[in-house]
């Protein structure tokens, strides 16, 4: 700037002699001439003027979608809480990527201790200055924004070379291209802050002083307008996300009406959904967490709201244009495991389970859906109730031989056995071992006569036919069998149940195995009193569904340190890695790219443990394949049940304890 | 004198092995109601597949060049004809492709139902009654028939054990029934095998599969003899195939194919419940498995527990010898 | 092409058989009805006819009140309208009974096309279709895996045993017991249950069809086989096992 002042003597020496002696307010012009205030008003207009042009046009297309029909504004007190933490603090923004996080958050900071300057900025340029430069709170306020506006060039600085020369992959477009847009508005952050420091450094009278806030002013008009055209709307748009997100994670929204099938067009993008997807700022942390992207598949979860974004700016939400075609397949949509990572990860508030199970809905409700496996499975949810297309008549052996008593309303405790712990081998291990708990703590129990699927992969690819049949009819039996309190071993059925089924009645109160284990843990055994074989070192796998669903953590790993050495995953807590079963995909065929089971298993092997601790049946099926294919010298795969059940003595009596309050 | 009937099904002028089952069905009955055991064929009387029908006391030829090819209307027509010159109490049938496309259309033309797919009957004081599975052979039922003769029955394959054929003794009778080519209304053309497709597990009647007990590649070899001593397809379960020791298109499960064979011979396989969903339609399972936990020993019919490297070759020899 | 499909509700194929009271059916309380499998395929085939050539599929179907809600299904997959023959009492009709009613409520329809599945999964007798056709007067095939339309009629795949198949040409109209498998079946969705709740489902009594109910066959028992499936562990020595396993092979499997 100091290069752009003209060879005026007078000028050019004030200027020197202020750079020597930096002042305690910055710098502004005394007095601005008409014409200077004329060209400020039109500048201003015109800048405006640009602005609205595309954030009108935007906002437009927002309003004009479709009303989200379950949408309700109150209780406010999680929408405030949730601003106050995702907005405010910008802890979903710092918490998992630390120093970009950080430096981003000084920037949003900064905006806002700029907010007052800024407004008292444009307000002297017409005379209306309201920062008295001689007052305390002016002194106080103008150095503090200086503390800021230092922070802030450091961190812009900072994030352009981490966005244009160390390049993450996951910040790239599919094309492997970064927007430039995104430099430029850096070059404005930091020149903002630059030409406001700068004026520290000059006296009021100077012409730098008027450079400088002209400078200041122009590079402020110039990002006005360059904001809702560029991912930087998220300025505008995402304290909004924020405050008016859905609420609950992944939480699927009922249909609207009877001619509602889900994502089938733009006319099924409601306003909410048109909000979110405009304020993706493509900070590609869904994709750096989504198991189908790391695994090579074509999903990539920015691109799917990116997609929907392109799609809202081409054909706008009133559109007949179908919406898995141009701008999103439905392959990508069907590689989805739900896992929740993207949706979990999204620092502006964008729900992306919505939108993904609401496309593969609009898919599969008009049965545009043509998959062999896909079909099978519905087909065995259909005709038998259960994902695996087993008869009903395994189950009752199953329960006949294990001698399980069947509940009938006397019991504490209904134990869901699910699609796995009725049919698969190794699921009913895992019942089997979390029976043989349940009996030494004297748990009153029963299993019911007649269970069907929870509709959990129905659900998740987006079957509403199926998923409602298969709910109502469960409903239907609870009621009749007066079942208050569920326990499952699978975070699936918990979860669908607790929470999906509450669309088509009430549900009973469901709890985790992990979570019943972890309550009567100091009543059980540890693990070398009855027997010699620990566990050893264990690394816990936090399965999707129990972890970033359903916020359980601690309550399996207290399971494992009550019975052998704890260790953790690189990737562990909510920011575990899939095992790639969720979604419905444990039913479906080949992958594309590598394997998520095999991925993860890697992860954890890597970890050097003897053992896996696993807590979901699926997990665990997963897993055992991948674990197969690796050879011997794998570690044993156990779940959570199953350590606790090996710590029992060998001979369980009927009931050891006193029967359980 | 009363007579029960037996249609026989001839393959290349010889009646097949599930027809002498029906005869012998025929020749039961006979003997438990007192009455003569007939004998039909499609073929001319000097053919070689008519003199091993020893047990019956009349042996009829059917002989018209309308029947040389298989359709319903013209062996419909056929035995309409036999049946109301012979007036039979019983009408026996092999329970074959054949039969059940045409025996309805013809008891439907004598005012009769086909009591189809009988595994077995009892004669009590005149009445008889026939038993047949219901529900895929979750539940007997016992039929009879409640109209005047003749009653239509086909026979299940190995419900009855075919006697030895005897020579005949009797004077096999030319019956040319009286067809019309335009009463046919239907054009088959010839037989054929489907193509050797790459692989199509789904309609292979014996399959031998293959899992993580065979340790290594090398060891397939084993697998495929075994196989092949069978006349069996080979599959496996899903490690093997993602370590590329058989190609995916053999892969039995949720992730592969789903097979229903008569045979699903499961060697090293423990039985987890994605190979399970895709081979749980197979009408018997026999496994091979080490560990005599293996859940696969659940769903299996005969079980060795055993050592596979063993096992396999000793199987393998014996299915050799039992061949010939 | 009018294509008529008719389709029977079964009870769902592992349901547990206990013998009802009067030892003449299975307990059907706590049952749950299903499409047979085969008319499933039936239907799965009309409508790809349906889809490549036009015209219209018609569901027709027996029982009580309850085999609405199959024909609804059907409608849900794609079926234009459905015929119900309502009846209480149909277990007093033998099959010749049962296709004599159903031939009288389709005579008026002239269709192009009957099709059926192969057989039930109740009572497996693979009949009624075929006894159809000849009240109906027309030609008929079974086991049929493929239907094309040929310039005469039909032509048709018919699987025969161990690995045969035939082509075989036949006029219009005609009926067709369809077998399993050979198809996808699609799966029935929620847009499909929408539509179907505007489409036509015909309520047929039976007792106005002038059939009257005098069987030639009747279902005299029932009884559970004794031999319930469990897993025989074939011991001893290899050679001793494969020996045993061999002759089960030969006896009791019969693939040998």
């Amino acid at each position: 700037m100091l290069l752009a002042v003209p060879p005026n003597s007078t000028g050019f020496a004030s200027c020197i002699a202020s750079v020597v002696l930096p002042g305690l307010v910055p710098a502004e012009p005394l007095y601005f001439s008409l014409d200077e205030k004329l060209l400020l008003a039109s500048l201003i207009a015109a800048a405006g003027w640009l602005f609205w042009r595309r954030f009108g046009t935007v906002l437009k297309r927002i309003l004009s979608a479709r009303k989200d029909a379950d949408f309700r504004l109150f209780p406010l007190s999680r929408r405030f809480w949730d601003f106050f933490r995702e907005v405010l603090c910008q802890t979903k923004v710092i918490r998992e990527r630390p120093l970009p996080g950080l430096a981003h958050a000084l920037v949003f900071w900064s905006f806002l201790a700029f907010v007052l300057v800024t407004a008292n900025h444009i307000a002297t340029g017409f005379g209306f200055g309201f920062l008295d430069s001689s007052g305390f709170f002016s002194h106080f306020y103008f150095l503090f924004a200086a503390l800021f506006a230092v922070a802030c060039a450091v961190s812009i600085a900072g994030l352009f070379v981490r966005r244009f020369i160390v390049r993450p992959v996951w910040l790239a477009h599919k094309d492997h291209t970064v927007s430039w847009e995104s430099g430029i508005i850096a070059g404005l952050i930091f020149l903002l802050m630059v030409t406001y420091l700068g004026a520290f450094f000059v006296s009021d009278q100077s012409m730098a002083a008027r450079l400088l806030w002209w400078a200041h002013t122009l590079t402020l008009l110039s990002f006005l307008p360059l904001v809702p055209h560029t991912k930087h709307l998220h300025l505008i748009l995402s304290p909004a996300t924020v405050f008016l997100s859905r609420g609950g994670f992944s939480r699927i929204p009922p249909l609207a009406n009877d001619d509602d099938f889900g994502m089938v067009t733009g006319r099924d993008v409601t306003q909410l959904t048109a909000l979110q997807v405009y304020s993706c700022v493509e900070c590609g942390r869904c994709t750096e967490h989504c198991p189908a992207a790391n695994t090579g598949k074509e999903l990539n979860p920015r691109e799917i709201i990116l997609g929907l974004r392109g799609y809202l700016n081409e054909y706008g939400p009133a559109s007949e244009e179908p919406l898995l075609g141009r701008y999103n397949s439905q392959q990508a949509a069907f590689q989805c495991t739900t896992c929740g990572s993207c949706e979990f990860q999204c620092p502006v508030g964008i729900e992306h389970l919505p939108v993904i199970v609401g496309l593969r809905r609009g898919a599969v409700n008009t049965g545009e859906w043509d998959d062999d496996h896909g079909g099978k499975l519905f087909l065995a949810l259909e005709r038998n109730g259960n994902a695996l297309g087993m008869g009903q008549s395994e189950r009752d052996k199953f329960v006949a031989r294990e001698e399980l008593p069947v509940f009938d309303g006397s019991q504490e405790y209904c134990l869901w056995l699910g699609c796995m712990g009725g049919y698969d081998p190794k699921g009913r291990e895992i019942i089997r071992s979390f029976v043989a708990v349940m009996r030494y703590l004297g748990a009153s129990y029963g299993v019911l006569r007649k269970e069907k699927c929870t509709g959990d992969p129905a659900r998740r690819l987006g079957n509403d036919l199926v998923f409602q049949q298969l709910a109502e009819s469960n409903l239907e039996t609870f009621a009749q069998n007066k079942v208050k309190k569920i326990v499952s071993i699978c975070p699936h059925c918990v979860r669908t149940i607790a929470e999906d089924w509450k669309a088509y009645g009430t549900p009973p109160e469901i709890e985790h195995h992990s979570e019943f284990l972890a309550r009567y843990q100091s009543r059980l055994p540890k693990n070398g009193e009855n027997s010699t074989d620990s566990t050893g070192k264990t690394v816990f796998h936090d399965p999707c569904y129990l972890g970033r669903y359903r916020n359980v953590y601690e309550e399996p790993r207290s399971v494992i340190r009550a019975n052998g050495t704890l260790i953790e995953a690189e990737r562990s807590h909510e920011r575990s890695f899939c095992c790639g079963a969720g979604g419905g995909l444990a039913f479906l065929g080949e992958e594309q790219g590598a394997r998520v089971s095999e991925t993860r298993v890697q992860q954890l092997v890597a970890t050097g443990a003897a053992t896996i601790g696993a807590a979901c049946p699926f997990c665990n099926t997963m897993f055992r394949d991948a674990l197969a294919s690796r050879g011997d010298g794998a570690p044993q795969l156990l779940d959570i049940a199953q350590i606790a059940a090996a710590a029992l003595p060998r001979s369980t009596p009927e009931s050891h304890d006193a029967p359980l309050a | 004198m009363s007579t029960v009937l037996v249609f026989l099904e001839a393959k290349s002028g010889e009646p097949t092995r599930i027809s002498l089952e029906a005869l012998a069905a025929g020749a039961k009955l006979a003997s438990a109601t007192g009455a003569v055991l007939a004998a039909a064929m499609v073929g001319t009387a000097n053919g070689t597949g008519f003199s091993a029908l020893g047990a019956a006391s009349a042996i009829y030829a059917l002989d018209h060049p309308l029947l040389a090819h298989y359709t319903a209307d013209g062996y419909t027509a056929a035995c309409v004809q036999l049946i109301s010159r012979l007036q039979p109490e019983f009408v026996l049938f092999p329970h074959t492709y054949e039969v059940r496309d045409f025996a309805p259309r013809l008891a439907t033309r004598l005012g009769r139902v086909l009591i189809s797919d009988v595994t077995g009957f009892q004669a009590d004081a005149g009445r008889v009654t026939f038993t047949r599975q219901l529900f895929q052979g979750k539940l007997n039922g016992q039929y009879r028939a409640a109209s005047p003769a003749p009653c239509l029955i086909s026979v299940q394959a190995g419900a009855f054990r075919a006697d030895a054929p005897t020579a005949t003794s009797v004077a096999i009778e030319t019956f040319v029934p009286e067809l019309d080519a335009s009463a046919i209304r239907t054009a088959p053309s010839e037989p054929f095998r489907a193509a050797a497709q790459t692989v199509d597990l789904s309609s292979a009647p014996l399959i031998v599969s293959v899992g993580r007990g065979i340790k290594d590649e090398a060891n397939i070899a084993l697998i495929k003899d075994l196989a092949d001593a069978l006349g069996a397809e080979l599959a496996a379960s899903r490690p093997i195939c993602d370590a590329g020791w058989l190609p995916m298109e053999r892969q039995v499960g949720s992730s592969g194919q789903t097979v229903a064979p008569r045979l699903y011979l499961a060697v090293g396989i423990s039985g987890a419940i994605q190979h399970l969903v895709g081979m749980k339609g197979s009408q018997c399972v026999v496994a091979i498995n080490k560990d005599e936990n293996a859940p696969i020993f659940e769903i299996a019919d005969y079980g060795i527990v055993g050592d596979l490297f063993e096992v396999v070759p000793a199987l393998t020899a014996a299915v050799r010898k039992a061949k010939g | 092409m009018k294509i008529i499909v008719a389709i029977k509700q079964v009870p769902e194929r592992d349901v547990r058989i206990r013998i009802d009271g009067a030892g003449r059916w299975i307990a059907l309380d706590d049952v749950e009805f299903r499409m047979n499998e085969s008319d499933a395929y039936a239907l799965e085939e009309a409508l790809l006819l349906r889809e490549a050539h036009g015209g219209e599929v018609i569901v027709l179907s027996a029982g009580p009140e309850r085999v609405g809600q199959t024909i609804r299904e059907a409608l849900a997959k794609g079926a234009d309208r459905g015929i119900h023959i309502v009846s209480d009492t149909l277990a007093d009709y033998d099959a010749l009974g049962l296709a004599r009613l159903m031939a009288a409520a389709i005579r008026n329809e002239a269709a192009d096309l009957i099709l059926t599945g192969l057989q039930s999964d109740d009572l497996g007798l693979g009949q009624t279709g075929v006894i159809l056709a000849e009240l109906m007067g027309i030609p008929h095939s079974s086991l049929i895996l493929k239907i094309e339309k040929a310039d005469t009629g039909l032509k048709v795949l018919r699987e025969l045993e161990d690995g045969w198949f035939q082509h075989i040409e036949m006029p219009t109209p005609a009926l067709l017991t369809i077998q399993s498998g050979n198809t996808k079946l699609r799966y029935a969705t929620l847009m499909g249950i929408k539509k179907a709740k505007t489409k036509e489902l015909r309520a047929v009594p039976a007792d106005s069809l002038g059939v009257a109910p005098t069987p030639v066959v009747l279902l005299d028992s029932l009884a559970l086989p004794s031999r319930q499936k469990t897993t025989q562990i074939l011991s001893g020595t290899p050679a001793e096992a494969a020996a045993a396993l061999v002759e089960k092979l030969q006896q009791e499997v019969r693939v040998l």
